[in-house]
């Protein structure tokens, strides 16, 4: 165990009194990281549980794997497709020119990689500067860095489009991080989901790059609308003109943001994580039944005008961010409530929100991220009245 | 006496800054600050109006009845208002124009109406004065600080002047589009808070919960 | 009343009531008020000529610079006197003498309904359509009309944009388009005062060979050909929308179409 005697003789350096002290910090995430923390709670009361904060962001992080893998296979086989009319451009066709694996659409191993090229960059970027936000922090507030940021991490890295510039990247997790959660204190007091926070700024500060057609492969002088443009524009009906079958939006063919086109890879992390009861299901029924329950009345109502209103539910599940944002952030347990009634009308306020947002609002065709902020902001004020009804009903019990 | 005066003058730049410190005339900051050219005209129409209030509010302030006191204020802070904004849509029509309805709101800026009842009602009218300029001065000061980084990066021009050259015109700046819309400026103001504050933390408020870290580790 | 005070004068007496007592409160109340208001109508009074001419100058700027006549620093009144101002009746397309077109208000006249008329069928989103409208003709030196600047509007994403288009004399040529008054989004649809954008406009057609109106605002040319094609705004799709609702509007039947034809003829 040379490494663990490593850290051993290191530490003193670290801990009070020790040359690098301010660093204890990066020590710590450094070290716990790598050993099961050694400190054990010494202050009453206690609650035990094979369930600490490090493992419930680890299985959010596992959750996330299939959609992942779909993730990486869609980009490169979007990016593959369009290179067979368009013919190869960019650096990382040169790289896989390098190593002579090919464009061929066909092969499932050759679109993981090219996708893996589009999205390590990415990935990269987010971790490297959101870490070094995170241990600026932590440093000079001397707290710990905490795991939560690998999930914030992989969550914003999945929520980008292909062919984000990793200047904005880079940009919008910095936002994400110092503003949807250092400012209020750091993990566990941030009211904003931050992977999303981080979107948002990137959304409104550069909507030419986060929206349109031409971002979502990215290949030069191609050009391919979202499964929720089309629908915008044409109608859901239309979807088929485009090559659109709900099944491909189901299996995640699409184009869309790195993470969020597959809807039932993103199924399976939500199952893993409802098994593990990491997920609240209060949150999901919320979600769902908001949503079903909204876009079904839209569908009676109708519109001459607005195509929107006739897509039926099972469609808006699995277009745009639906369902990324039902399994991994409206079920983020920090900034969601926390009562179990609340959870109910939390959930039905989101799905509410994205119906109302996507199909309403002319101006964005994407209801979900700014759906789930909205939640966020009206999660506390759910809880205080839950709370308050719960009082004043025992109150008038005991009277 | 000089020095008191100066002090006047001074204090509201930073230390007592009305925006930094006392978090007023928030609502107007955000609305005029997307260009440069248009915060210095806010900035200079409110140094005018918060001067000549308290001003002319210190020279009455013997003979304001105190159940009319408001109202009085009132009367004298709009008339001057409405001055204000009738001289930059003779002299100054495109910039009243962007202004539009913010110069009106003058009225409703607290600075104004916080300068008037907290200091011109009980101190002499040249003091008064100093103190309604140090505090429009301060006003602008933050002003123009967040009209300089929301003009600067959201268009990429200051003052109108191309400085960064934007992709839509050839260049190479990808501009902030979220820096020239309103709500951009809470952020901008936000952090300058926290910057002020950091550099200055006596300035920030005492905390109304303590926390209290449990032992061990 | 006490001997000290009966040597003062009454005007010195009063202000020394008490400041709170009933006289000295009325008095104050009016005498302030009655002075702001003194300040405040004098200062517009005076103001007004200024702030007219302010405003007048605003719209003949606008119209210099889609007409490509307006440099920094020309003098707007003199160089205005180029155009001639015509209230035009557009379901028949040709001038009316009913108004005078130095005063005539084209958005007053679009709320009365004397003079305009509700859209069933509204692509511009505007409601009301007035049935009287002011056009500008430019006349070269033979006294022939050079161009014609047609006002225009239409809502686009969150404002109703207004503005207007420079036709050449052929009825059929664009020369060029500028709205001057919008709020649409900073950067994006805000980018229709964007001069590269503007200068698309110029020398594009409205209408084909068969009369058939083919301008469009789109991302791709149309199939019957690029000189009736202008680029949409990247990233701001409905506010092109609304542009090509508006000027494919305002070019059609129910808009200045009458008007092009007659132009066209020569019969004005």
């Amino acid at each position: 165990m040379g490494l663990r005697n490593f850290f051993d003789r290191i530490e003193p350096q670290f801990t009070k009194g020790g040359r690098y002290e301010r660093l204890f910090p990066v020590y710590e995430m450094v070290e716990s990281f790598l050993y099961t923390p050694k400190t054990v709670t010494t202050a009453a009361p206690h609650a035990r549980s094979y369930v600490d904060m490090k493992r419930i962001m680890t299985y959010v992080v596992i959750a996330t794997i299939p959609a992942i893998l779909m993730g990486l296979y869609n980009t490169g086989l979007q990016v593959n497709t369009a290179f067979e009319a368009l013919g190869p451009s960019g650096w990382r066709a040169a790289v896989i020119d390098f190593f002579g694996i090919g464009f061929n659409a066909a092969n499932p191993a050759a679109n993981m990689l090219h996708g893996l090229l589009y999205f390590l960059p990415i990935y990269i970027t987010t971790l490297v500067v959101g870490g070094v936000w995170e241990v600026l922090f932590a440093t000079v507030r001397r707290h710990e860095v905490n795991e939560g940021f690998l999930v914030t991490s992989m969550l914003y890295a999945l929520i980008l489009p292909p062919n984000v510039p990793l200047w904005q990247v880079a940009l919008g997790i910095s936002f994400g991080v110092v503003i949807g959660k250092e400012v209020f204190g750091g993990t566990g007091k941030n009211f904003l989901n931050p992977a999303l926070t981080g979107r948002a700024f990137l959304y409104f500060a550069y909507p030419a790059q986060m929206s349109g057609e031409t971002i979502w492969t990215p290949v030069d002088g191609f050009s391919g609308a979202t499964a929720l443009a089309v629908s915008a524009a044409d109608g859901f009906q239309n979807l088929s003109a485009y090559g659109i079958t709900w099944m491909d939006a189901f299996v995640g063919t699409v184009q869309g943001s790195i993470g969020e086109t597959s809807t039932i890879a993103i199924t399976i992390g939500l199952a893993f994580l409802l098994i593990t009861k990491i997920a609240n299901w209060r949150l999901v029924v919320g979600c769902l039944a908001g949503m079903i329950a909204f876009s079904t009345l839209l569908n009676l109502i109708g519109s001459d005008t607005n195509p929107m209103f006739a897509m039926p539910w099972y469609w808006h599940l699995v277009v745009g961010g639906y369902a990324f944002g039902l399994a991994f952030m409206v079920t983020e347990p920090v900034s969601a409530s926390h009562t179990n009634l609340g959870r109910y009308i939390y959930g039905a306020l989101i799905g509410f929100m994205v119906v109302m947002i996507r199909v309403v609002n002319p101006a964005f065709p994407e209801g979900m991220m700014l759906a789930i902020l909205f939640g966020n902001v009206f999660a506390p004020l759910i809880d205080y009245f839950v709370v308050q009804a719960n009082i004043r009903r025992r109150a008038k019990r005991n009277v | 006496m000089a020095q008191t005066y100066r002090k006047l003058l001074v204090d509201p730049l930073v230390d007592n800054n009305p925006i930094t410190v006392q978090v007023l005339g928030i609502c107007s900051a955000l609305a005029v600050t997307s260009s440069l050219k248009v915060a210095m005209v806010m900035t200079i129409a409110v140094i005018l109006v918060t001067a000549f209030s308290s001003f002319f509010i210190s020279i009455l302030r013997n003979h304001i009845p105190n159940s009319i006191r408001i109202i009085v204020q009132m009367v004298i802070i709009a008339s001057l208002v409405i001055l204000v904004e009738q001289v930059l849509k003779a002299f100054a029509y495109e910039i009243s124009k962007t202004l539009s309805v913010f110069v009106g709101l003058i009225i409703t800026n607290c600075i104004v109406m916080g300068r008037a009842e907290a200091f011109a009602m009980s101190n002499p009218p040249v003091a008064s004065f100093i103190d309604g300029v140090g505090n429009g001065v301060g006003y602008g000061l933050l002003l123009l600080l967040v009209g300089f980084i929301r003009e600067l990066f959201g268009a990429g021009s200051l003052f109108g002047l191309t400085i960064l050259e934007t992709v839509n015109n050839g260049g190479w700046y990808v501009p902030n589009g979220m820096l020239l819309l309103p709500p951009s400026a809470f952020f901008v103001i936000g952090l300058l808070i926290w910057a002020f504050r950091t550099w200055k933390p006596d300035q920030a408020e005492a905390r109304e919960y303590k926390i209290q870290i449990a032992e061990g580790h | 009343m006490s001997d000290a005070h009966s040597n003062k004068g009454p005007v010195r007496r009063f202000f020394d009531l008490p400041k709170d007592s009933v006289p000295k409160t009325l008095f104050v109340a009016v005498a302030v008020c009655l002075v702001a208001a003194m300040i405040v109508s004098a200062a517009a009074v005076a103001l007004r000529p200024i702030q007219e001419i302010n405003k007048a100058r605003e719209k003949q700027i606008n119209i210099l610079q889609v007409a490509g006549l307006y440099e920094n620093g020309t003098d707007v009144a003199t160089a205005f006197t180029v155009f001639e101002p015509r209230v035009l009746e557009l379901a028949t397309g040709s001038f009316t003498d009913r108004f005078d077109a130095a005063t005539f208000d084209d958005r007053a006249a679009a709320d009365d309904p004397a003079t305009s008329v509700a859209l069933a069928d509204d692509p511009a989103g505007i409601g009301r359509q007035s049935q009287f409208v002011t056009v500008y003709l430019l006349r070269d030196q033979t006294g022939a009309i050079d161009k014609v600047i047609l006002p225009i509007h239409g809502y686009g994403l969150w404002s109703t944009l207004y503005g207007f288009i420079a036709v050449e004399e052929n009825g059929n040529d664009i020369f060029g388009l500028q709205f001057y008054s919008h709020a649409e989004t900073p950067g994006l649809g805000g980018e229709v005062d964007n001069p590269r954008w503007k200068a698309l406009w110029s020398g594009k057609k409205l209408t084909d060979a068969e009369g058939v109106l083919q301008i469009t605002v789109a991302k791709s040319a149309p199939p019957a050909g690029a000189e009736f094609h202008v680029d949409a705004l990247a990233g701001a799709t409905l506010t092109s929308a609304g542009i090509d609702n508006l000027v494919r509007f305002w070019m059609g039947e129910t808009g200045y179409a009458p008007f092009l034809a007659n132009l066209k003829a020569g019969d004005l």
